[in-house]
């Protein structure tokens, strides 16, 4: 064991949304004793690779209301944590080219409008009538949320850890957790390169990560992680609001404040790993595709090309809550590509957990990890 | 500003042809060399100011190879065309861009 260097009621494993956001709901709850340890820099891992969206069209009731508490988290960001993260509510527009998700389209707008979103469903020729620069050719079907909308990771990142410093919590960067002290069945200390550090409660917010952060307390999760790639193209003026997305497609696309497009697709055949390279494929495919779609990227060029990871789980959605088999171990995990958005919800209600013992302002017992010893799984179906 | 007369290396005087390429800028006619960048054209006929920023900033040529997005102009309706590295063609119209792009479809 290496030196003590500090003692914190709850150490976080991960700077990118999840850490620096729980550590700012802890503070607010006031739990100040905080402690983030990032083995890089903040928002390095997955948060600042991904593409911003924030959307509240899901097709379980659960993630409605979760996405729903999120917006209203974002919706007062500014005047709340004190950043500026260009959140900008310019609406979620889902594309089906397939009749049979066009009717399951149908079914989910059925389930966020008895959950009071407000969505439009579109047919071809009102999406071409709203939006002309889109090519509505084998276009079944679109959804719209205005309440939809992105905003810039890496702001939100800074935003929430400045936030949580100015309370009082502590945020190393460049600092890897090594090992785990689990003694008695209960969460004593974490030891890093930094030093070793006695903590009362251990939050696995390590993305990417997660399966091996959790192998050093001696938890499985069933968590995998896959290589997604975005590029973005150079600026043009600002004129495309929403994030445009389709499944069946297979892509997304926004255009951020200062005037790129950033888009990226899923590839089935990525195999699980770690991997941060780039391939000529993506970009080949993505490019014929999109400009089909939408002509006006015709001239642009590709600026950046980059990738990050999808912390998979087995039905797409988060794991989220406290282990019963190591006391005071949390995980907040598995987002499936779409922890950005749901982050602001979900560490309210974990640091409500951690603090409170039980959550307040939403439910998030369905995420907790047990649910994968029921055999039957209700899978998230609107990811890309 | 116009063109070299002469250069202690280059070989100036036979390289320039006799046969010249017209294109627009702003609506006036401009008399290229066809070997010409846009860039290089309008230099040689004393334009140096190819666009404006968003705030209204002049923007001009600056890096000459294509990295620096300075001497960005509008040619036939396509923002964002790098005028050092493009070639001048018979007939195109050049405009001067202001801010970003404006998008075409």
């Amino acid at each position: 064991m290496s030196e003590v260097k500090g003692a914190y009621n709850v150490c976080i494993i991960g700077g990118g949304i999840t850490g620096t956001a729980l550590a700012y709901s802890l503070c607010n709850l006031g739990e100040t004793s905080v402690a983030v340890f990032e083995k890089s820099y903040l928002s390095s891992g997955s948060t600042g690779r991904c593409g911003g969206g924030i959307r509240q069209q899901w097709s379980t009731k659960n993630n409605v209301r979760l996405a729903m508490r999120s917006v209203e988290l974002f919706e007062h960001f500014k005047e709340d944590v004190g950043t500026d993260i260009e959140y900008y509510q310019g609406g979620y527009l889902m594309l089906s080219y397939d009749e049979e998700e066009a009717k399951q389209f149908e079914k989910n707008v059925e389930i966020q409008r008895e959950e009071g979103l407000d969505v439009e469903i579109l047919t071809p020729k009102q999406v071409s009538e709203r939006y002309p620069y889109i090519n509505t050719e084998d276009l079944v079907l679109a959804t719209f949320c205005q309440k939809d909308g992105h905003a810039n990771p890496h702001k939100a990142v800074i935003g929430y850890a400045q936030a949580a410093r100015r309370m009082g919590a502590r945020i190393y960067t460049h600092t890897e957790v090594l090992g785990i002290d689990v003694q008695n069945g209960k969460v004593v200390g974490v030891d890093t390169n930094q030093g070793y550090f006695k903590c009362d409660a251990v939050v696995n917010a390590s993305g990417p990560w997660s399966k091996q952060v959790s192998q050093l307390v001696g938890v499985d999760l069933p968590t995998e992680s896959y290589r997604h790639q975005i590029f973005v193209t150079e600026p043009l003026e600002n004129f495309f609001p929403m994030m445009a997305i389709s499944f069946a497609g297979n892509f997304y696309m926004r255009q951020a404040q200062h005037g790129q497009f950033i888009m990226g697709q899923g590839d089935k055949d990525e195999k699980p790993g770690i991997n941060y390279n780039v391939t000529f494929k993506f970009e080949k495919e993505l490019t014929v595709k999109m400009v089909k779609l939408f002509p006006f990227l015709r001239n642009l060029r590709i600026m950046r090309h980059w990738s990050g990871m999808y912390n998979m789980s087995p039905d797409a959605q988060p794991i989220i809550g406290q282990s019963n088999i190591v006391n005071n171990y949390f995980y907040a995990v598995g987002y499936s590509g779409h922890g950005f958005m749901v982050a602001p919800a979900v560490t309210e209600a974990l640091a409500e957990l951690i603090v409170l013992g039980k959550t307040t302002h939403t439910d998030i017992s369905y995420l907790n990890v047990d649910r994968f010893a029921n055999a039957e799984v209700e899978k998230e179906k609107n990811v890309v | 500003m116009g063109r070299l007369v002469e250069h202690p290396i280059l070989d100036v005087k036979s390289s320039t042809s006799k046969t010249h390429v017209v294109f627009y800028f702003e609506g006036q006619p401009i008399c290229a060399l066809p070997s010409d960048t846009i860039a290089s054209a309008l230099i040689a006929n004393g334009i140096d100011i190819f666009g404006f920023t968003e705030h209204n900033h002049a923007r001009g040529f600056f890096c000459a190879i294509g990295k620096c997005s300075s001497c960005l102009v509008e040619v036939d309706g396509i923002p964002n065309v790098r005028s050092c590295i493009t070639p001048v063609r018979d007939g195109i119209n050049v405009r001067r861009q202001e801010g970003r792009g404006k998008p075409k479809w």
